[in-house]
């Protein structure tokens, strides 16, 4: 995954290169899950998510608020994610496999997207992402 | 950022006005010489943009134990009118009213024996870790009547003791709650998580007492050397985090329509008057009683194990006292020579309430409120008590525990956890946690000494030191 972890004290703050704004929203998605279960194998299980926000921010908040809300209460662990953006709104399929204790405790909880220092940049032909996670 | 900072006395330092544009108050925050080496640059760009925040009276503050967080510093107290001031989830975080609570036992040190059996009976009643679901299903009805009633919900429902109630801050239930503005998102993620510990740095650890420095309060607590406590630190699970996405959301909009102007926009809020604000409160509220229930029913499982394997009674294991440490509140405060009511904000920092404060038992009244601070894993702990100190300087408020100085990531790089597992053990505290890299982020070499957090807070009086706790073996998420 092309995510590296920023300094924090006392959170997960990463930063994300990719080259569309979709892959970026993926990715993120799929580093999220990596955090908390560790690693993870493919599945069958599927989510769709359809959300709107006002801004790409926004956007993206919502929609990491939304992964992590359905991987809580469907004790899912998405492996592959597909995002599209048009616009201010999104479509994702997120799919996986069933949270397993004995292969999905390898990781830390995450408590919530933080709003602080989030920024989403394009830098050449990539966009560039910094996020904090409360863990 | 750090340039900006005037020192005012061995212990205090100041962030002074301007130091961001649009600050009303100035930054304070207390610290040692060795603890200031460690002090980042983002921790104070934080104290400052807090100081920017609509009605805040006196000072942005950070305690000892202040560290880089987002939204206030962890370690941040803010106190804001009730007229003119505003409620923000950026002075609570995600974990609304995590906190820890202290129970003492009859058990002595000699008394402890099959203490791996213990750790590892703890470990399977207690659901750690992620994705651990609870002992008790509950259903709508009964997480709506938690979140309305508290630590006092499963008292009721047979998981502890009626004066349980009296021993937890506030009495483990804040009126103000209203679960109407919990979400159903956050009650779906509440339901199956009650009684659960959760990850991170959450634990429930089995220590014994091991100096009393105050022997007054010591007795008053019904704390001897030692004896054996057990300490359990977590807060409200899915159901607070969610209830914090939920009203950032809602605060963010409110922010703009209320045009109040914010250098973070994880500080998002409202004011205390206004219907959003209002709206966070009472759910935030909600979320704080649903944390007090947790640690309750967290309390009830550990007092069976050791109601089973050390035939004690139930009855004879005491809570000494349970605090919050990510909460808003509304209080009495004195100001300028006047008593005015503020919601103090407090971020990784404890209610520290003097002798003769409202919302102390009767058996507390003349030794102050019990302040509980967790060292970090294999570290001491501490117990001390609330002063006068502190209602006058700092709304009553004073440190919440170590404070990192490694990142998780640097910890996990630098610090082997089966390393550390080994060498806690070589000193005879075990450790049982779900994966090692859990105990790389929590070793004791991540976090500030906590006996120097704790002497700084002694020194300056905002709480006192009664007795210090050594651990023996801890369960982790």
């Amino acid at each position: 995954m092309s995510y590296e972890e920023l300094d924090h004290t006392a959170d997960v703050r990463l930063r994300v290169r990719s080259p569309s704004l979709n892959s970026l929203f993926e990715e993120t998605a799929l580093a999220m899950m990596n955090i908390v279960y560790g690693v993870s194998r493919p599945g069958t299980a599927e989510k769709t998510l359809e959300l709107e926000a006002g801004n790409t921010e926004n956007l993206l908040l919502d929609f990491l608020s939304e992964v992590l809300f359905l991987s809580e209460v469907e004790y899912l662990v998405f492996s592959s994610a597909t995002v599209q953006i048009a616009g201010n709104s999104l479509r994702a399929v997120l799919a996986g496999e069933s949270f397993d204790p004995e292969r999905h405790r390898g990781g830390t909880e995450i408590k919530g997207i933080s709003y602080s220092g989030l920024k989403i940049v394009k830098e050449d032909e990539e966009y560039v992402l910094d996020i904090l996670f409360d863990v | 950022m750090l340039e900006r900072v005037t020192r005012l006395g061995e212990y205090e330092w100041e962030v002074p006005a301007g130091t961001v544009p649009g600050m009303r108050v100035p930054g304070r925050f207390f610290l040692s010489d060795s603890l200031y080496r460690s002090l980042e640059s983002g921790a104070v760009q934080q104290l400052a943009n807090v100081a920017t925040m609509p009605g805040i009276i006196r000072y942005s503050m950070g305690m000892p134990d202040i560290h880089w967080g987002y939204g206030f510093p962890i370690g941040g107290v803010a106190a804001f009118e009730r007229d003119t001031g505003v409620i923000s989830p950026g002075g609570v975080g995600f974990d609304i009213n995590c906190g820890v609570r202290l129970l003492s036992t009859p058990l002595t040190i000699g008394d402890l024996d099959h203490r791996r059996e213990l750790i590892e009976t703890l470990y399977q009643s207690v659901p750690t870790g992620v994705g651990a679901k609870g002992p008790v299903k509950l259903s709508l009805g009964d997480l709506e009547d938690m979140m309305v009633k508290g630590a006092a919900w499963p008292v009721n429902q047979g998981y502890g003791l009626q004066k349980d109630i009296e021993y937890c801050e506030e009495r483990g239930c804040m009126a103000q709650a209203e679960s109407q503005s919990v979400s159903a998102k956050a009650k779906q993620r509440g339901m199956p998580q009650s009684g659960t510990l959760g990850a991170g740095n959450h634990f429930l650890e089995i220590q014994v007492v091991k100096e009393i420095y105050d022997p007054d309060a010591a007795r008053a607590y019904g704390i001897h050397p030692g004896q054996i406590c057990i300490m359990i630190h977590c807060g409200s699970r899915g159901l607070g985090h969610q209830t914090c996405t939920d009203h950032l959301k809602v605060l963010e909009g409110a922010t703009k329509r209320y045009g109040i102007v914010l250098p973070d926009r994880q500080l998002a809020c409202a004011p205390l008057s206004s219907p959003e604000g209002k709206a966070y409160f009472g759910a935030m509220a909600a979320s704080a009683n649903y944390a007090w229930a947790n640690r309750q029913m967290i309390m009830h499982t550990t007092r069976t194990v050791f109601e089973k394997m050390y035939r004690i009674d139930y009855e004879s294991m005491h809570l000494v006292y349970d605090v919050a440490h990510n909460v808003a509140k509304m209080e009495e405060h004195s100001h300028e020579g006047k008593r005015v009511e503020v919601c103090v904000h407090r971020k990784g920092a404890t209610r520290a309430f003097g002798p003769g404060s409202p919302d102390l038992p009767p058996a507390y009244a003349k030794t102050g409120q019990p302040v509980i601070i967790p060292g970090s894993m294999g570290s001491s702990s501490y117990l001390l008590r609330g002063t006068t100190t502190a209602m006058e300087r700092t709304f009553g408020s004073t440190c919440h525990g170590a404070g990192r100085i490694l990142s998780r990531s640097a910890a996990k790089k630098t610090i082997s956890g089966a390393k550390v597992k080994n060498s806690l053990s070589k000193e005879g505290i075990i450790v049982r946690a779900p994966n090692d890299g859990a105990i790389a982020e929590e070793a004791p070499g991540a976090y500030k000494p906590s006996a120097e957090v704790v002497r700084i807070v002694d020194a300056l009086g905002i709480s006192n030191l009664v007795a210090r706790l050594e651990p023996l073996g801890v369960i982790k998420g």
